[in-house]
């Protein structure tokens, strides 16, 4: 890990991170907001039957209660778009992105081991990833705390939705680098995160529509990060373990391969 | 300086490197002593960048080993670039950084002062005003010496230098030309790929050539020049004498009074011999190595075998 070159990866992504952070925030406050306003209708159009209650959930998540409220507004497209600018645009470009522009070979002139390299990006990604998770639940509970609704939520687990939501990300973010360091061009390395990403979805969305396919959603890292559960008691540390070891695969793969790649001239 | 006078700066033994099946680099073996500007010349795709990119660690040999500063270069790659200069061939930079950003965030991963930074933006006209607009506004000219700036500021013992004039004027070429002439002047070692045939003339203490990811040659510069070969045109007043009374002189061609040729070896010698009241004009055009080097460029059928000799002057 080199320390001038985490903070400079940080700064590189300042202003996108500072937008990123507001929406996160903006998207955090909505939530509870639409949780009080519309959770009793949205109970009594699912008990009406009109609409079958798998339409009301978008994956784990719904409106009917407030931890699956932040489910949803976790598991929601925005938010996975929000974290997945750095989780997944960012990472899968970082390297490849400096590969195609002939900046890597500038920056690896210098005494930096092409780990520490990938350390101190992976670590500064991971760190915005964090940052941005964070505001969103922070922006929930907030929210859910001046609205006078907090009640229903277990306070003192909200670190281990941190963590939890955390390793979920960590995993597309380090998949990402992966992809990043195996590319000389970054197209391929996003398209493959960008797959990695919405198969996931896929699997996450297709089971929570379809009960027959409900299994599917054991094979989507997406299911293994359930605020909701959490914060209603059901801690599941085999969660933990899939996502975390999901994040550490390709971080063993990355620190593998890239030092053994051979870095030809850039076209 | 790293290493001993006797020991080369950089070392190659049978360097090969082969992407798939496909060579680039085959038996590359040299050395580069302490102290001296060694040119490494071949036409585009020879293996000049295969070479530098080895040294590197950018690239991992396929056969064969290399020593930097009497460090290995696979072993010891991240040692080897603390101790280096490096400038690559067409340098792209961080364009939303000013050029002042971009050697401040070079110079502190290098790890060393930039000790040689104000001398060199200065003899490259580099003025504060210049260093403070982004990169993204320089020409190619100005990101080439910040290139430059960027691989000799922290002062190391070893310059890498991939095709450094490229895009600089012919003032800030002379300037840079100083700028290694100071260099080997305080004994730092100066490897540089180049086509320019006159700047490897004017600057280099030994060249090696290099084609298709062969070694053709090592030769003293100042041996070659010795060994260059000149156009000579003499006009006499009444008949040429014949060709064989003009000694050095080859590839004679007569025409009337005047006859042109090739002459090889030393002027002097050659002036006293034509020199004759019936002697009315004389050209010899200016030497350059041109000619010697593109011997070695031509022929792209005649390159030896992994296992050939290899002309080597040592």
């Amino acid at each position: 890990m080199n320390g001038r070159l985490f903070r400079q990866t940080l700064r590189w992504q300042r202003a996108r991170l500072l937008i990123v952070l507001l929406a996160a925030i903006g998207w955090g406050v909505l939530i509870p907001v639409v949780y009080t306003a519309f959770s009793d209708v949205m109970r009594d159009l699912a008990n009406s039957g009109a609409i079958p209650s798998e339409l009301l959930n978008v994956g784990s998540g719904s409106l009917f209660t407030l931890p699956g409220a932040i489910t949803l507004g976790l598991q929601h497209p925005l938010a996975i778009a929000m974290i997945g600018i750095f989780a997944v645009g960012t990472s899968s470009t970082a390297i490849a992105g400096e590969r195609a522009r002939g900046t890597l070979e500038v920056l690896l002139a210098r005494p930096i081991s092409r780990n520490t390299l990938y350390t101190s990006i992976l670590v500064a990604l991971l760190l915005a990833v964090l940052l941005v998770l964070s505001a969103i639940v922070g922006a929930m509970v907030g929210t859910s705390i001046g609205l006078g609704v907090a009640e229903e939520l277990d306070l003192g687990r909200l670190p281990l939705v941190v963590l939890n939501g955390f390793g979920l990300w960590a995993a597309f973010t380090t998949f990402g680098l992966a992809a990043s360091v195996s590319f000389d061009r970054p197209g391929p390395a996003i398209g493959l995160t960008l797959a990695w990403l919405l198969i996931h979805y896929f699997l996450e969305i297709l089971g929570s529509l379809w009960t027959d396919a409900a299994w599917t959603q054991d094979y989507s890292l997406l299911h293994h990060f359930d605020p909701g559960a959490i914060l209603a008691g059901d801690v599941r540390p085999l969660d933990f373990v899939i996502v975390f070891a999901a994040a550490i695969i390709p971080i063993v793969y990355a620190l593998f391969v890239f030092p053994r790649r051979d870095l030809a001239a850039p076209a | 300086m790293e290493g001993t006078p006797q020991a080369p700066v950089i070392s190659t033994q049978a360097l090969t490197k082969r992407y798939g099946s496909v060579p680039a680099l085959t038996d590359l073996s040299i050395d580069v002593a302490a102290g001296e500007i060694f040119g490494f010349l071949g036409p585009n795709g020879a293996g000049k960048s295969t070479t530098i990119r080895t040294l590197l660690g950018f690239l991992h040999p396929t056969s064969g080993s290399a020593s930097v500063l009497g460090r290995d270069v696979e072993a010891d790659s991240v040692e080897i670039r603390r101790l280096t200069g490096y400038l690559p061939g067409g340098i792209a930079l961080y364009d939303s950084l000013t050029g002042e950003q971009a050697l401040d965030y070079l110079g502190d991963l290098q790890g060393r002062e930039p000790h040689r930074r104000a001398e060199l933006c200065d003899r490259l006209e580099l003025p504060t005003a210049v260093l403070k607009r982004r990169v993204r506004d320089y020409s190619r000219g100005m990101r080439q010496k910040i290139g430059v700036v960027q691989a000799l500021q922290h002062d190391p013992e070893l310059a890498i230098l991939d095709e450094p004039t490229e895009g600089l004027d012919p003032l800030m070429q002379q300037a840079f030309y100083r700028i290694l002439d100071d260099l080997r002047a305080e004994g730092r070692t100066v490897f540089f790929s180049s086509h320019v045939l006159s700047e490897v003339e004017r600057l280099c203490d030994r060249v090696a050539i290099i084609r298709a990811g062969h070694l053709m040659a090592v030769h003293d510069v100042s041996e070659l020049l010795a060994r260059r070969r000149r156009r000579v045109m003499i006009r006499w007043r009444g008949g040429a004498p014949e060709p064989d009374s003009l000694p050095g002189l080859e590839d004679v061609q007569v025409h009337g009074s005047r006859v042109h040729g090739t002459l090889t070896g030393e002027v002097a010698e050659f002036v006293r011999a034509i020199a004759s009241p019936s002697l009315e004009d004389l050209t010899i055009e200016p030497a350059s190595l041109e000619e010697a080097f593109l011997e070695y460029y031509a022929e792209p059928d005649d390159v030896p075998t992994a296992a050939g000799p290899v002309e080597a002057e040592q």
